[in-house]
């Protein structure tokens, strides 16, 4: 394997490690944000609802770098790891995005399936989780799958604060003035949501076994 | 002693007086169907007695208990207000079948849930689960609904979506029968394979009240027939009384309209 090719792979590494810690964290953390801006308490309704909207409303390269300089600077508790900085804002950032496709999800499914749980005398996570949640799984997997692949993206501006991904060990040989490893960085990324959007295709297609 | 009793209930939303101290009662086994124009309130009234929707004020006494009453300020806990529901079945205009389960994955899911909570469940739970799906299959066979138990609601037509309704609410044993306007999402033709499901209901002395625009189907399975306008019943009685006899004004132009 020539040297190209082994940097290229190991910064990927970093990209598939970001990728995968986002995911497994803002998914649950995106639904504990929809029961809050959801919530029937207005003040934590609202608090919820200003959070989401600087999260979505300010660029995740900014929070990355927030995140890694604001503790040293403002509170002298300096970030240890580089990579924590960059993964606790993708969470943060992943989480709200998330959290108002679930909303959307939740809030299209008919009051009638409710009431149809509830006058069968189920109980209210009963009616949520045996009625309501696979119906909005159903409802949120092309949104989902759309942010999703956004992620893999996304994983690149880690590089920002200088954990090596992809596109940083790239770089490193465009200074040696060679433009081919740029280029290949792309293969990467397609065959990576190459095989997401396969996966995806699948999991609609599994799901799509009734209408509603 | 009536089965259920209703006592000057009423209930606005906001603004708008929808139901204007209503009171009626019944018998156990009678057929009660409730006509009137849309914004009568009549699906209001059934929705009450259910709670799906909460009077503001008056009184529901099933079988002599008060299981509603307005007056008091002690809310109803969720457990009292499932033990109140399950006491009716509830049959809706949109069906509301769920669509990821079959048809008849729809009438054994709630009677599963609740079965969990029998004392005697985890010693016996096949033999629980084997009489919940024969019953079920019972129910569903009767109403003509033998070679759909594996079908989708989405592969079945708007008549057969409400027949699996009426079994899925039947599969818990309601003491009553609540419908809300149950033809008036159904094509003509198929009205009647679902009035004739309830109509078989009603020769089996199922006590229910049936809330509907069918004029001859009211006429011809009700004991007795209550006329609301404007939030008031304005007239009840037999169906001879109210569609040969009827003493209001209004109850004659709603007729003569509905008759055109």
């Amino acid at each position: 394997m020539n040297e190209v090719t082994k940097s290229l792979i190991q910064g990927f590494g970093q990209n598939c490690f970001i990728f995968a810690m986002t995911l497994l964290m803002a998914i649950p953390l995106g639904l504990v944000i929809t029961f809050g801006s959801m919530s029937k308490f207005k003040p934590l309704k609202w608090l919820t609802k200003t959070f989401v909207w600087i999260i979505r409303g300010t660029p995740l390269m900014l929070q990355i770098m927030v995140v890694l300089y604001a503790p040293g600077l403002l509170f002298d508790m300096p970030m240890q790891s580089r990579m924590t900085a960059v993964l606790i804002a993708f969470v943060i950032n992943y989480a709200a995005y998330f959290s108002e496709i679930y909303r959307g999800g939740i809030e299209s499914i008919p009051r009638g399936q409710y009431e149809a749980g509830q006058v069968l005398g189920m109980t209210k996570p009963q009616v949520f989780f045996k009625v309501v949640l696979f119906q909005v799984i159903k409802r949120i997997t092309p949104p989902m799958s759309n942010e999703v692949i956004t992620l893999v993206k996304d994983t690149s501006l880690a590089r920002i604060v200088g954990v090596a991904e992809i596109l940083m060990c790239a770089e490193r040989f465009t200074k040696k003035g060679l433009i081919a490893p740029l280029f290949s960085t792309s293969i990467y990324f397609l065959a990576f949501n190459g095989i997401l959007t396969l996966l995806f295709g699948f999991i609609e297609k599994k799901l799509n076994y009734y209408k509603s | 002693m009536p089965i259920l009793e209703i006592k000057n209930l009423m209930k606005d939303f906001g603004k708008t007086k929808v139901l204007k101290d209503v009171s009626f009662s019944m018998e156990k086994g009678e057929v009660v169907s409730v006509i009137g124009s849309s914004g009568s309130g009549k699906t209001t009234l059934l929705r009450c007695i259910n709670f799906l929707e909460k009077a503001d004020k008056g009184q529901i006494i099933l079988g002599g208990e008060t299981i509603f009453d307005g007056a008091t300020k002690q809310k109803m806990t969720a457990a009292q207000l499932r033990k109140n529901q399950l006491k009716f079945g509830f049959v809706f205009q949109s069906f509301n079948l769920f669509p990821q389960y079959t048809a008849l994955e729809n009438v054994i899911l709630a009677p599963k849930l609740l079965a969990k909570e029998r004392p005697d469940f985890s010693g016996s739970k096949d033999r629980i689960y084997a009489e919940i799906v024969e019953n079920a299959k019972k129910l569903m066979n009767s109403a003509g609904l033998s070679d759909k138990y594996d079908n989708y609601p989405c592969e079945l037509s708007g008549g057969q979506q409400q027949r699996v309704a009426i079994c899925r609410a039947l599969a818990l044993n309601p003491e009553i029968m609540l419908f809300d306007e149950p033809t008036s999402a159904l094509d003509p033709e198929i009205t009647n394979e679902v009035l004739k499901v309830i109509k078989s209901l009603a020769d089996r002395d199922m006590t229910m009240i049936i809330v509907t625009h069918e004029m001859a189907f009211a006429r011809n399975v009700s004991d007795r027939v209550v006329f609301m306008d404007n939030g008031v019943i304005a007239e009840e009685g037999s169906p001879e009384d109210i569609f040969e006899r009827p003493q209001s004004q209004r109850l004659r132009e709603f007729l003569s309209n509905v008759r055109m």
